[in-house]
């Protein structure tokens, strides 16, 4: 390996990058103040704080609680329209219909709305979630039914395979590259309007501790529950999706 | 000999008539080459033969019971096409398995004869692996063992070595030659290769212009001299490419 491949395998210009950036932040921070810009060396001492409080899990668990129950429920209903499709193209079509409406629906919509039917519960959040993901993991799935090889298909057909022979050796393994992605994405996307919904209402999550603590003026920890949020999505990306993607791959 | 497939007057229209008519029959055993000008309606024909898709005209009977296309027939019709058409993401193995679900034969035969034809086609020590890992020509040499493993009435192959450079192309013409002498099936074979028609089929099937009919039907049975039959169908198929594109010779 050479020296150049080495330097980029540690992300060493990431580092080099970040370095300076930090430099710059503590420049700032002591130009205007801990209120608008909290120090480096602050939010590090805020994370072990919550760390040794334990009141990082607390949040996180609640956040990903909702999160699961929203997005899940959401994959759940993806798959049943990606059924519906792959049986009848007249289905097929009106989900096509359903996701570019709800593509086009913006997240705070579904923010007012699940407030005015849910008030101000974990509902809110969940529901909010659910409506949000389910066009992304949805349209994946669809495209990828859509996408099964016609030519194998026609094997199977030629080869008189049943139909739920046809769709457990051909559809389902053509289209999990698809929902993996979709999930993926999904994911991302629920993390991140989760924790916007979870500004109105609730008790707990990192969308409300976040708020409150803009709120007390604690504006280092707005950036330590920022650091949280990102190593969650990192973490769940590299243990979770990347295994997934690498098992689905092995034939390749 | 008995009279394994009988086509009467197929016919196929898509937005232009295709193929007019085409009648002839085959005996069981028998090594039929189809061959023709490009765009004659080689593959539609076998594709109808195959019950992949209906027929406009005409009929074809199979032991004396039509082929009806999207109704499984009673005999068994095993289809190589040109593409391998395996399931990447299953082994050799599970690739020729998998057909042999539908027979209702228990999981321990389904092996056995897995294991056989995939030894047949010279794929014995291969069988795990997973098509992405071995060459075209074996791919190919799994989707035939894939199609003589459920035992067919009739073996229908769409040009199945039309991807395959030509040292493996000659390759798999003695393979499929040799399988067909040791299994003794009826088959049915595309291609557009003259020298491959000669070298491997028992009689020859010349298909004129489109719309197409027969133009010729050769037994190619030793009597005639190779390189002659060559040159005469070589002949024939320039006359037919050159009716297909209006009939103005350059």
């Amino acid at each position: 390996m050479s020296e150049r491949d080495l330097a980029t395998r540690l992300h060493l210009p990431t580092l080099g990058a970040t370095a300076v950036i930090v430099a710059v932040w503590s420049l700032l921070s002591w130009r205007y103040g801990a209120y608008v810009l909290p120090s480096p060396l602050s939010v590090v001492r805020g994370f072990g704080e919550i760390l040794a409080t334990g009141e990082v899990w607390k949040h996180t668990g609640a956040s990903l609680y909702r999160i699961l129950v929203g997005f899940g429920g959401a994959v759940a209903i993806a798959l049943l329209m990606g059924l519906a499709s792959f049986l009848s193209s007249r289905a097929r079509s009106v989900v096509h219909d359903f996701l570019a409406i709800l593509n086009a629906t913006s997240v705070f919509v579904w923010i007012v709305i699940s407030i005015i039917w849910f008030g101000l519960s974990n509902w809110a959040p969940i529901f909010t979630t659910f409506m949000i993901t389910l066009p992304v993991v949805a349209s994946n799935i669809v495209e990828g039914v859509e996408n099964v090889d016609r030519r194998l298909l026609e094997m199977g057909d030629v080869y008189r395979l049943p139909g739920r022979e046809k769709f457990r050796a051909i559809v389902i393994p053509s289209t999990l590259p698809y929902l993996v992605a979709g999930m993926k994405i999904g994911f991302g996307l629920a993390l991140k309007v989760s924790v916007v919904a979870e500004i109105f209402g609730v008790t707990s999550g990192i969308g409300y501790i976040m708020n409150y603590s803009r709120e007390i003026l604690a504006t280092q920890m707005v950036f330590v529950w920022a650091l949280v949020m990102i190593l969650v999505m990192m973490v769940t990306d590299k243990l979770v999706f990347d295994s997934i993607s690498r098992r689905l791959a092995r034939w390749r | 000999m008995a009279i394994k497939l009988r086509v009467s007057g197929v016919g196929k229209d898509y937005l232009i008539p295709i193929i007019e008519s085409v009648s002839f029959s085959v005996e069981a055993g028998e090594f039929v080459c189809l061959l023709g000008p490009n765009g004659c309606g080689k593959t539609t024909l076998l594709r109808i033969i195959g019950g992949i898709e209906p027929a406009t005209r005409g009929a074809v009977l199979l032991d004396d019971r039509p082929v009806v296309a999207g109704d499984p027939h009673s005999r068994k019709v095993g289809v190589v096409f040109q593409e391998d058409r395996l399931l990447p993401w299953m082994t050799l193995a599970e690739n020729v398995a998998l057909v042999l679900k539908p027979l209702g034969l228990p999981a321990a035969e389904r092996r056995t004869i897995t294991r056989r034809h995939l030894g047949l086609a010279g794929l014995a020590g291969f069988e795990d692996y997973y098509p992405g890992r071995v060459s075209g020509g074996m791919r190919q040499r799994a989707a035939i063992a894939r199609a003589l493993a459920i035992e067919p009435d009739v073996l229908l192959m769409d040009e199945p070595f039309g991807a395959l450079d030509a040292q493996n192309r000659r390759i798999m013409q003695n393979e499929v030659r040799r399988i067909w002498k040791e299994t003794g099936r009826t088959i049915l074979f595309v291609t557009h290769s003259i020298e491959e028609a000669v070298a491997i089929g028992t009689t020859l099937v010349m298909m004129s212009a489109r719309p197409s009919r027969i133009r010729e039907l050769i037994r190619n049975d030793g009597r005639s001299e190779r390189a002659k039959l060559i040159d005469d169908l070589n002949t024939m198929i320039m006359e037919e490419v050159e009716r297909q594109q209006g009939g103005a010779p350059s």
